[in-house]
């Protein structure tokens, strides 16, 4: 973590620059960098033209309840862990793997777009280590989805395997469907 | 499909395998360990074959590579058309990370 010599600062500096690129908040960098404010925030405005957004982080642990981003969020944190555990990758290399190949998924599905926002995965693994989160297995298909630490999921069923009545009928949805068949 | 046809047939998706493997893992380890579900041992010999070495292992007549889903995943796989493509492809990934990497015994 330590940017002492010039080589680890090279790194850090690559690091932060991925992270920017992917969208990462500013206190995410100062987070997962050992670089100072200052160069991140230039380091921010070089990369993106622009100044970086302020105000609080999303900071919610029900986000990644709903359907649809629990769905992206399970994808995502399964990732992680099977890199986590397979690849001997840890820290913020794990999170730059882990999210790209999450951003691969989605944008080679046709009509999808990405949900998980970098920064909300980076929260997500933070919920893990607190032990907020967890992951349930589902007794439908057997994969791992996030859910409440402590919940009472003895009959855990995913989103996937039962999807909410209205789930993914959305207003853009429909429209989509319209403009396909004018 | 006559025997012979059939061994060029695999000979050529074992190569085609060995190549696309290893262009995977020179670029992006991490992202290769966890696209072909294969160890970090495997991915280190397979990366470090040479093309001659490549050559001769891909002409076996046995398929080097196998399928990596039970028959839970592949009945979601194949349902692609009822719950729409975005889930069946989520689902598919998400079962499949769950699912334990080849090794080197």
């Amino acid at each position: 973590m330590t940017a002492k010599t010039v080589l680890g600062d090279a790194n850090q500096v690559r690091v932060a620059i991925d992270l920017i690129e992917m969208g990462a908040r500013l206190q995410l960098l100062q987070q997962e960098t050992s670089l100072s404010r200052e160069r991140l925030l230039k380091l921010y405005k070089e990369v993106k033209s622009e100044s970086p957004s302020k105000g609080m982080l999303p900071y919610s642990t029900d986000w990644f309840m709903s359907w649809q981003a629990n769905i992206h969020s399970s994808l995502f944190m399964d990732t992680y862990q099977f890199l986590v555990k397979n690849a001997g990758i840890d820290g913020v290399q794990a999170l730059i793997s882990a999210y790209r190949l999450y951003l691969d998924h989605i944008q080679g599905i046709e009509n999808s777009e990405p949900v998980l926002s970098l920064t909300r995965a980076w929260f997500m693994i933070r919920f893990f280590k607190a032990e907020m989160l967890q992951l349930a297995s589902c007794t439908e298909c057997g994969g791992d989805f996030v859910t409440h630490a402590n919940e009472l999921d003895a009959n855990y069923v995913c989103g996937i395997c039962h999807p909410p009545t209205r789930a993914g009928k959305t207003k853009a949805a429909r429209l989509a469907a319209a403009a396909q068949y004018a | 499909m006559n025997t012979k046809q059939l061994q060029e047939g695999i000979r050529e998706i074992n190569l085609n395998y060995l190549m696309l493997a290893q262009q995977m893992i020179k670029k992006d380890k991490p992202a290769a360990i966890f696209r072909l579900g294969i160890s970090q041992d495997l991915v280190e010999v397979v990366g470090d074959l040479t093309p001659t070495q490549m050559i001769k292992m891909a002409a076996s007549n046995m398929l080097l590579c196998r399928f990596r889903f039970d028959n839970n995943l592949l009945s979601n796989l194949l349902e692609d058309y009822s719950k729409g493509r975005m889930m069946s492809q989520a689902h598919a990934a998400i079962l499949m990370s769950a699912q334990p990497v080849e090794e080197l015994a």
